[in-house]
């Protein structure tokens, strides 16, 4: 068996493509391992995998090493290349009609291999052939048969059983479950991890399908526009994602997330120079030097790898140990015992409590309106201290329940949004203006000089809290704490405030406290879920598993208590 | 299987129709032609002297039956047919199928012999041309080709007949073999006939083979670019058997469709070109017939044509259901 390195490995399609298809790929399968490989359409997926079996374009630049067992693959002659395909590296093409020749039978298709490399006449070939469709569940008829008169499923077990005539030490699938039913899905998946433990060959998958790879493989690769992105263990990665990326993909998965609703990653691919970030125009975390560096790949946790130059999702907001007892003539009350949380950029936290569990406390003195007892906050490495975070740009912002009842009821629209901006005293009047404008646009409020002179108090609910958010998105937050937002509106209002303010969540790459009650509407939005119950956090984790299947008993009997509820309305 | 002789009987039906409907054009035609036969057979060159009395010309009509209404002439016409007699010549006064009998084969011979060169040339080139695609050899063969392909094949058998047998001497001036030559073995007869044919047959395949370059080069392109393609070469199976076996198989089906269906075409060069070399086939008995207004010999050449044309694209079906199992079942 036999082991694969890919080393410095560029693939270019023409001279002057703006970008290379493959962009410094270095990595090995051992023998027996499963790699997955996953990434959007247009990744670079598939043309590894060409760039492997030696098929691409006679005009595509190649550089860097691809070695089997040690022999260079790259320079070799397709004399010499012919030797290795299929006998040693084979592949299970993305299924389609056009990838099995029409004219000739399934079954001659997949001998003229056997013959070629196996040293059998054509009987002995038919022979193995029909034992490869045994192996894979296919009836002998079929090897009689043309390519369109097989059924998508069955030409996928029959390219399965083609790419394994010659027991090859590779096997590489792309796309392995293109375009099936879920049913006939399952069974590849079965088929190909049952064959795999059979004979031992090891295995790349390539699909854009992450629970296809998560059963599939052990270790997974993350590509974008051709860069390795991330490395890892592929459960660890799926459910805790270094890269943004790789974040994005699992949350535009619904089988990774099932409760959640389904986000896509925003922006377009814009790379303008080789030495930027390429991820640089979706991403919620970039900083200024993501424009003028590459960022490698690099270990910065043991098995895992990054290739960021911030070193992976960071931790916007981390409070540690934070404690907060009121004191009242009925005695004191531990609102806040020993609380940890961290909160990553672009990340939304869900804190779920029953009301008086000291979630608003623990939210309050995370933006910097309560001085914990002991403990710190630290924002972006900065610790927080009174409005330290609020009144800057790109700072903390928070959204109450009722965020107009606070403020003067002689204030306009216009005021009461530019406010913040005001005490800033950063931008000229005009400019001022203008970002109110465009704040209510973003919360799809009218932005007219009539609506900017009408009075706070004369909204609805609905509407007063897309002024609020209006007044928390002109200091372009990297944080966005949301206390109970949705609790006084009407369902439907409700929803449309929630989806707003998720999708510009989504859209502004910025992070969401998102602090509630109600574990539907969490299970909805949340990426991580914490559970607070009396002061003190009771636990915490991906919200798909805390919000379903919690593990300590405190979580569990808040669920069922919070989930009855939710069941019978707000 | 139903399926596919409820197929096959439709196809008949349409054959046996589009038979009918030449039947018909090719009795009427003629007919609607100006000019009569008897004016010209009473023509001698240069001179204008009539030898026929109306009375005469009468008993011409009457005799070859063009007195009679037209609906009754096509009905002897078709029952005629029917008994393999084409009627007889008004101008020669000879048995039509006879006369066609003796010329057919001289042009079946120069058709299907310039047919095979040029479709195979023009295949092969093709397929080498769309595998060295862009490069030197692509180039140079592609502009040759289309080049070949625009020019008329009267102007190319003129220009073979100046330079090859004109200047050079190679090959015979006319004629399809040695005029009043006594053979002494069937070998020399045979060399003598291909001498004969070969600027003919030269001339046909030349004008012919750029038409099959082009579609075998455009299918080969198309072919290549396929995953299948892929699929083999990622088989390790070699370079020679990914090209024939599966680029070569993919893309002749529309190539060989094209050979039988260019049967007619070619037909209708043989007539320019065995009139340029003044060949003994069925082309030149054609010329001679429209010049006579020999309506019964002309008829009996379309026909023959017509026929001829039917049976290749009816063969063509044939071959391209075997030739791709989608089509096929």
């Amino acid at each position: 068996m036999a082991t694969l390195e890919l080393s410095h490995l560029f693939v270019r399609y023409r001279q002057d493509a703006a970008i290379n298809a493959v962009h410094d790929a270095n990595f090995s399968l051992s023998p027996g391992e499963s790699l997955g490989i996953v990434g959007e359409s247009g990744s670079g997926k598939s043309t590894l995998a060409m760039t492997v079996m030696g098929l691409l374009e006679a005009k595509t630049t190649v550089t860097g090493s691809i070695r089997l067992d040690g022999t260079e693959l790259t320079t070799m002659t397709e004399r010499q290349r012919d030797g290795y395909r299929w006998r040693r590296i084979a592949i299970a093409f993305q299924n389609s009609l056009d990838v099995l020749n029409p004219v000739m039978t399934v079954g001659a298709q997949i001998a003229e291999a056997i013959t070629r490399h196996m040293a059998l006449d054509r009987e002995s070939a038919d022979e193995r052939a029909r034992q490869l469709f045994n192996m894979v569940g296919l009836e002998a008829k079929w090897l009689q048969a043309y390519p369109h008169e097989l059924s998508g499923g069955m030409r996928q077990k029959a390219l399965i059983a083609m790419s394994l005539s010659c027991k090859p030490e590779i096997l590489i699938a792309d796309e392995p479950t293109m375009a099936l039913d879920s049913e006939s899905k399952a069974e590849i998946i079965d088929l190909l991890k049952r064959l795999q433990s059979e004979r031992g060959f090891s295995m790349i998958a390539i699909s854009h399908e992450l629970q296809v790879v998560s059963a599939l493989t052990s270790r997974i690769l993350v590509m974008y526009t051709g860069n390795v992105v991330e490395v890892g263990p592929t459960r660890a990665v799926l459910e805790d994602p270094l890269h943004p990326y790789t974040r994005g993909l699992t949350y535009a998965s619904p089988s990774i997330h099932p409760f959640r609703d389904m986000w896509g990653i925003p922006g377009e691919i814009v790379i303008t120079e080789e030495t930027q970030c390429p991820f640089y125009s979706r991403c919620t975390q970039r900083i200024p030097a993501c424009l003028h560096q590459h960022p490698a790949l690099e270990t910065i946790r043991p098995d895992r790898q990054v290739a960021c130059l911030r070193g992976g999702i960071v931790t916007l907001l981390t409070g540690v140990a934070l404690n907060k007892t009121y004191r009242t003539a009925g005695g004191a009350i531990r609102a806040c015992d020993q609380c940890d949380i961290a909160i990553r950029a672009g990340e939304v936290v869900a804190l779920i409590g029953q009301s008086g569990s000291g979630k608003t406390t623990l939210a309050q003195m995370l933006c910097g309106i309560t001085r914990p007892d002991t403990g710190t906050a630290v924002f972006d490495g900065r610790t927080i201290l009174g409005n330290s975070e609020t009144r800057r740009t790109g700072g903390v912002q928070m959204v109450f329940q009722d965020p107009l009842s606070a403020t003067n009821e002689a204030l306009s629209i216009e005021q009461i949004v530019r406010e913040p901006l005001d005490i800033l005293r950063s931008d000229t009047m005009a400019q001022r203006t203008a970002k109110v404008r465009s704040a209510l646009q973003q919360v799809q409020l009218p932005h007219d000089d009539l609506f900017l002179r009408r009075k706070g108090h004369t909204l609805s609910g609905g509407q007063r809290q897309r002024v609020a958010i209006a007044r928390a998105l002109v200091m372009e937050p990297r944080l966005m704490i949301a206390d109970e937002i949705s609790s006084m509106l009407d369902p439907s209002t409700a929803a449309n405030i929630l989806r707003l303010l998720k999708g510009l969540q989504n859209l502004l790459g910025f992070s969401m406290l998102y602090i509630t009650h109600d574990i539907a509407l969490a299970r909805k939005i949340a990426d991580t879920a914490y559970v607070m119950h009396k002061g003190r956090l009771v636990e915490h984790g991906p919200a798909s598993r805390v919000l379903t299947s919690p593990n300590s008993e405190e979580a569990k009997r808040l669920l069922r208590k919070l989930g009855l509820d939710s069941s019978y309305g707000r | 299987m139903t399926r596919r002789s409820r197929d096959s009987r439709a196809q008949g039906g349409r054959y046996l129709l589009v038979l009918v409907v030449m039947l018909a054009i090719n009795f009427f035609l003629p007919r609607l032609m100006p000019g009569d036969p008897f004016l010209y057979l009473s023509v001698e060159d240069g001179t204008v002297s009539v030898v026929f009395s109306q009375q005469q010309i009468d008993h011409y009509k009457a005799y070859y039956g063009l007195d009679k209404p037209l609906h009754v002439q096509f009905g002897g016409y078709l029952l005629g047919l029917l008994r393999g007699d084409l009627g007889y010549s008004i101008y020669y006064n000879t048995s039509v199928t006879e006369m066609i009998f003796t010329r057919l084969p001289w042009t079946l011979f120069i058709v299907i012999s310039s047919l095979v060169v040029s479709s195979v040339v023009g295949t092969a080139l093709g397929a080498i041309s769309a595998w060295h695609r862009d490069g030197m050899l692509d180039r140079i063969l592609y502009a040759v080709m289309i080049v070949l392909s625009e020019i008329p094949s009267f102007l190319l058998g003129v220009l073979f007949l100046f330079i090859f047998a004109a200047q050079l001497k190679w090959f015979p001036l006319s004629g399809g073999r040695t005029v009043f030559a006594t053979y002494g073995s069937v070998g020399t007869a045979l060399g003598d006939i291909l001498h004969h044919a070969t600027l003919p047959v030269a001339t046909l395949a030349v004008s012919r083979v750029g038409g099959f370059y082009l579609l075998s080069r455009n299918s080969m392109l198309t072919v290549i670019t396929k995953d299948y393609i892929r699929t083999a070469r990622a088989k390790g199976i070699g370079r020679r058997a990914v090209i024939i076996r599966h680029a070569l198989k993919n893309a002749l089906p529309p190539v060989v469709a094209r050979i039988f269906m260019s049967l007619g075409g070619l037909f209708g060069g043989a007539v320019l070109v065995e009139n340029v070399f003044a060949y003994p086939g069925v082309g030149r008995l054609m010329r001679e017939a429209v010049g006579n207004r020999d309506y019964v010999l002309l008829q009996g050449i379309f026909l023959t044509i017509t026929v001829m044309v039917l049976l290749m694209n009816w063969l063509a079906d044939i071959v391209y259901r075997k030739l791709d199992p989608r089509v096929a079942r």
